[in-house]
């Protein structure tokens, strides 16, 4: 197979790795100098911290530009230019793109994109598809609610720029978008993982649809939750639709920076468009090691509208011990996902306890249903875990051995001790684009 | 192996591409019709320029080369 047939942009993602850091040096110069020069807030971020763009001349100068946090974009926002603030770079006439954050750490951060925004957007999602195996032939069914998130908006101009033909499930619930996949014989899917699981579960349960039997779906693109990285969950959704499953992650405020390819052995960082770095959470030391955990500071070199540079992510992530990933890119590789955010990754009796872990275990019992719950909250002055979880009913015989065997599991993985509830078939929350199943309610104060 | 692409020429024709577009704004008279769509073209044009232009200073001659 030709590269020009392999990749999307055979010049960018073999690229040898020297090269690539030479071009985001010269990449981040310029994103710099642009919010410097249109921005107001980000030029008093960078004066009151003493570096303007001429600063900017190795790689790791880039060190001492100052980090951009939620909370700062929140604080201008609401404010002139309306509803963005002075973090916009461009005029907002040249705005023809409005989303938003979910909102599921707090208020939610506006997000303006030009027209050559949401190109980039695309651009972004184009390497992800492309790598996923997307083609023309294919027939892409979105089961999403288009809206004012961005989620799978940009997948879906993704699609129709490599040339597949794209099926909009928009407003039909899950049962009808189940049905119409049916009836055109779709052949590739996105969706989250929590999704992708609850729409397996009711076309089998309410419709008598076994996808990998009766549905046509060969591809599905993942994101937004850690779960496609996760290899109990990752085996689930594959064996529910019969299919290979592809991860990315993104974010609104960042764009779609990673993706899985199929050799399938992490998340490539999309280096060509992204500077990400890794950083201790405790000393904020840069990490370049595999194997080692930190939070993501994520630069996008080529957005205008809100730039994104040094952005405190808050995700947890760490490099890949594979150097050289067989698909023949050289865009590094990332080893299991998105880990976790710092918000989440937390002390629990004393243990560093990531939420992740116990979505392994619990997926990785087949006598058990996709969905869980986790409660953690004090009682008196002592840490204490609450694991809900859903027994399938025809395995409602074999209560005993499976709590047995999720006790045995969640020592192993996670050190802790949980108080187990076994919920009633069905009755714990279902979602359909981000889930919340991790409730620390000793933040409540 | 890695296959080589004329990445100079194609730079080059990417920016006649832009200067094009950019012309044919200029001389619009400013119709609508013709501003907005070859805004999109330049914008279509800057993910050219992201996907090649940007790199062909970084790339070695060899490399420009088929």
């Amino acid at each position: 197979m030709r590269d020009s047939e392999k990749y999307w942009n055979p010049v960018l993602e073999t690229l040898p790795p020297e090269k690539l850091q030479q071009l985001q040096l010269k990449k981040f110069q310029r994103i710099f100098r642009w919010a410097y020069e249109h921005s107001k807030f980000h030029r008093k971020l960078y004066n009151d911290a003493g570096i303007e763009p001429g600063d900017i001349k190795t790689l790791d100068d880039i060190r001492r530009v100052p980090k951009v946090e939620k909370a700062m974009m929140r604080s201008v926002q609401s404010k002139e230019p309306y509803p963005y603030g002075d973090m916009l770079c461009v005029p907002l006439e040249q705005v023809t793109e409005y989303h938003q954050t979910s909102g599921t750490t707090g208020q939610p951060v506006y997000q303006p994109d030009t027209w050559q925004d949401w190109e980039w957007m695309a651009e972004c999602w184009a390497y992800i598809l492309y790598a996923h195996g997307f083609r023309n032939h294919d027939r892409v069914f979105i089961p999403f609610g288009y809206n004012i998130f961005v989620a799978f908006w940009a997948g879906h101009y993704a699609a129709e720029k490599l040339g597949c033909e794209v099926v909009p499930g928009g407003v039909l619930d899950t049962e009808a978008r189940i049905l119409k996949m049916q009836e055109v014989r779709a052949t590739a899917l996105m969706g989250t993982p929590t999704y992708l699981l609850r729409m397996a579960e009711i076309a089998r349960n309410k419709l008598g649809i076994d996808p990998p039997r009766d549905l046509q779906i060969s591809r599905i693109a993942t994101g937004a939750e850690p779960g496609g990285s996760i290899p109990a969950t990752k085996k689930r959704i594959e064996e529910a639709w019969g299919a290979k499953l592809y991860e990315h992650s993104g974010a609104t405020e960042m764009g779609a920076w990673n993706f899985e390819c199929t050799a399938q052995c992490g998340l490539h960082v999309n280096e060509g468009l992204f500077l990400i770095e890794i950083e201790d959470t405790e000393t904020g030391e840069l990490i370049t090691e595999p194997d080692r955990m930190g939070k993501m500071v994520l630069t996008a070199f080529d957005r205008i509208a809100q730039p994104c540079i040094r952005f405190d992510s808050k995700d947890i992530i760490q490099w890949s011990p594979i150097d050289r990933c067989e698909c023949g890119r050289t865009f590094r590789l990332l080893k299991g996902g998105l880990i976790g955010r710092s918000d989440d990754i937390t002390k629990v009796k004393g243990v560093l306890f990531a939420p992740s872990s116990v979505e392994e275990v619990v997926r990785g019992i087949p006598e058990l249903g996709n969905e869980y719950e986790i409660v953690v909250a004090k009682k008196g002055e002592v840490d204490d875990i609450t694991l809900k979880i859903e027994l399938l009913p025809e395995h409602s015989a074999k209560l005993n051995s499976v709590q047995e065997e999720l006790v045995r599991q969640l020592r192993i993985r996670t050190n802790l001790r949980y108080n187990l509830e076994f919920c009633d078939y069905g009755t714990l929350p279902r979602y359909e684009i981000k889930s919340k199943r991790f409730k620390d309610l000793r933040k409540r104060g | 192996m890695v296959e080589q692409y004329d990445v100079k020429l194609i730079a080059d024709k990417i920016e006649t591409l832009k200067r094009t577009a950019t012309e044919l704004k200029g001389v619009s008279g400013g119709i609508q019709a013709i501003d907005r769509n070859a805004d999109r073209i330049l914008a279509s044009i800057k993910m050219l320029e992201i996907n090649i232009t940007d790199v062909v200073d970084i790339i070695d001659e060899e490399q420009t080369k088929r």
